[in-house]
């Protein structure tokens, strides 16, 4: 459904996204991921033909972004970081306009802006002015003047930005709803929406994608390594004997804490137990950490790569 | 079509009911009605005195209606900047630009719906300022014939104004720097082209000339509708409207 070829964008010097190649399937729920000025926003400004790329292609549905403009426009959906929203305007007069602007089918205008409204459930405010709400409910606004047009592709640049737990949860309930019907890209910075409403993730960082793959893969892919979390009495003694024995990859301290990336093998957690254990360190608390999205996020976007 | 309609419709109805837009229309209405009771007072005077001395019958067209239509045309000068520096400037501040541009419509529509928005407004300032020697008809006989010709050129003329101020709208996000901008090149139309006369080529002259507001407004006021004089006026505006569609139209490829 949505095809990105080598896509690259710089402003003047800087390289905000570096020869980007994805892919995204009709119906799927595509979470796009990545710290802070990662190009995420570019990427998806691209995309529904907000800005041009400096070289590369973009290709929706089979059409070009750049050469067939308004083709790509009449299928997407596209909310942007911040809801552009007008002021001045009733909720619902806002919506109607948007259908209109989306060129919706006149008769089927009503309609559309009804159901928008009810799945935002906005339907206490949609007689009130836009600049009256709160953040959040604008952010709702956003979404709904996504939905609005029922796009098939659906492309939100944080979409739960702003919100209180519950609409961030009713949010996710609505964008997992809208699986195999709708096409999503979702982007964004918080890891637990990630893992609650996408199927498959990508991660970017620095304008490259560091890795691509399922939520599950990915996961198992990160376990190569696995980590033991400690608590020892006496620290200084073990350290040096642990960072040489066989099978450890890294042993971090913090204090009476410490966690040991190791291999995997039992045999290497039987003799790291062991090995504290003689020496009389006092070994309080010895346990498997999981390692989450969350760090499988901070590795591969510290140290660059999953290679 | 369809998109232009839609975006007309939207922006002017923003537009019709800021405040401002009630302030401008205020402040124009007081000062024509003080300047053109004066004048009509002043020609019943002379007119009276001129008759009672035999003298030649006196035009209220070109002694009430002609000065009016001067002080037209100054307001509006300062007035539709106020209205239309936000028709763009605004919506890129605000990021309401982004729906535009992310919407299945061209940048000829955005463009054009824009202009059609401020266009309609500017007429709102026409329309109150002629309803004056409109009203005379009441108490004085004169050619109404006269009078809707020069309001076609001032409606002309606005149309210019309009577009000139669309485009400054476009080159900025900031509304101040915008209206700054429109101003400046509504009262540069004035002085821009005077004085070309005198350079030595005659082929540079007559092509000034032909650029002068002035002289073809003037055509307008003194009742020939000529069809050079409306083809310059629409010209002007379609060569601003043009440059708007263009910075709008950019925005894809920057």
């Amino acid at each position: 459904m949505i095809e990105v070829k080598n896509l690259t964008k710089l402003y003047g010097e800087r390289v905000a996204i570096n020869n980007l190649n994805f892919k995204v399937r009709k119906g799927e729920i595509v979470g796009f991921l990545g710290p802070n000025g990662a190009g995420k926003s570019t990427t998806m400004k691209i995309i529904t033909g907000h800005m041009a790329p400096s070289q590369g292609q973009v290709l929706v549905d089979g059409f070009d972004v750049f050469e067939q403009p308004i083709e790509v426009k009449k299928r997407i959906g596209y909310l942007p970081e911040n809801p552009p929203v007008y002021m001045d305007m009733f909720v619902k007069d806002y919506l109607t306009f948007v259908a209109n602007l989306k060129g919706v089918n006149k008769k089927q205008i009503k309609e559309l802006v009804e159901k928008a409204i009810e799945k935002t459930n906005l339907q206490d405010v949609s007689k009130r002015m836009i600049q009256n709400l709160s953040k959040g409910f604008r952010q709702r606004v956003g979404i709904a003047q996504a939905l609005v047009s029922d796009p098939e592709i659906l492309i939100l640049d944080e979409p739960t930005v702003g919100l209180d737990p519950k609409q961030v949860a009713e949010i996710r309930k609505l964008i997992q709803s809208l699986k195999g019907q709708h096409t999503v890209v979702l982007s964004t910075h918080i890891l637990p929406e990630v893992q609650a409403t996408c199927e498959r993730i990508i991660i970017i960082n620095q304008g490259q994608i560091v890795a691509e793959d399922t939520l599950d893969s990915l996961t198992t892919r990160m376990q190569g390594s696995k980590r033991l979390h400690l608590r020892i009495r006496k620290v200084n003694g073990v350290i040096e004997k642990l960072n040489k024995m066989a099978g450890v990859t890294s042993v971090q301290v913090n204090g009476q804490f410490m966690d040991v990336d190791y291999d995997g093998e039992e045999n290497t957690v039987e003799n790291i137990s062991k090995l504290i254990v003689n020496d009389d360190a006092g070994l309080l608390e010895l346990r498997h950490e999981n390692i989450g999205l969350e760090d499988i996020f901070i590795r591969l976007t510290s140290e660059g790569g999953l290679q | 079509m369809r998109a232009i309609w839609t975006i007309a419709k939207r922006d002017f109805r923003t537009l019709v009911t800021s405040p401002l837009f009630y302030f401008t229309l205020f402040i124009c209405t007081s000062v024509w009605s003080f300047v053109f009771l004066r004048s009509i007072q002043e020609f019943s005077l002379r007119s009276s005195r001129a008759a009672a001395m035999g003298g030649q019958e006196m035009n209220i067209h070109f002694y009430v209606f002609g000065n009016h239509i001067g002080l037209i045309n100054l307001l509006v000068i300062f007035c539709i900047p106020a209205i239309t520096m936000r028709l763009i400037s605004e919506e890129k501040k605000s990021g309401t630009f982004g729906l535009l541009l992310t919407s299945p419509i061209t940048a000829t529509d955005i463009a054009l719906g824009k202009y059609l928005a401020g266009f309609m407004l500017a007429l709102i300032y026409i329309f109150v300022g002629f309803l004056f020697p409109l009203g005379t008809l009441a108490f004085a006989d004169f050619s109404l014939k006269l009078l809707l010709a020069s309001m076609l050129g001032v409606v002309l003329m606005t149309g210019v104004y309009v577009a000139l101020d669309l485009f400054a709208s476009s080159m900025t996000q900031s509304q101040f720097l915008s209206i700054i901008l429109c101003i400046v090149l509504n009262v540069s139309l004035w002085f821009f082209f005077q004085g070309g006369q005198s350079s030595s080529n005659e082929v540079l002259d007559a092509v000034l000339d032909h650029l002068q507001f002035a002289k073809h407004l003037g055509h307008f006021v003194y009742g020939s509708v000529s069809t050079s004089s409306i083809i310059f006026f629409l010209s002007v505006i379609f060569f601003f409207v043009f440059l708007t569609q263009r910075v709008v139209e950019s925005a894809r490829w920057r």
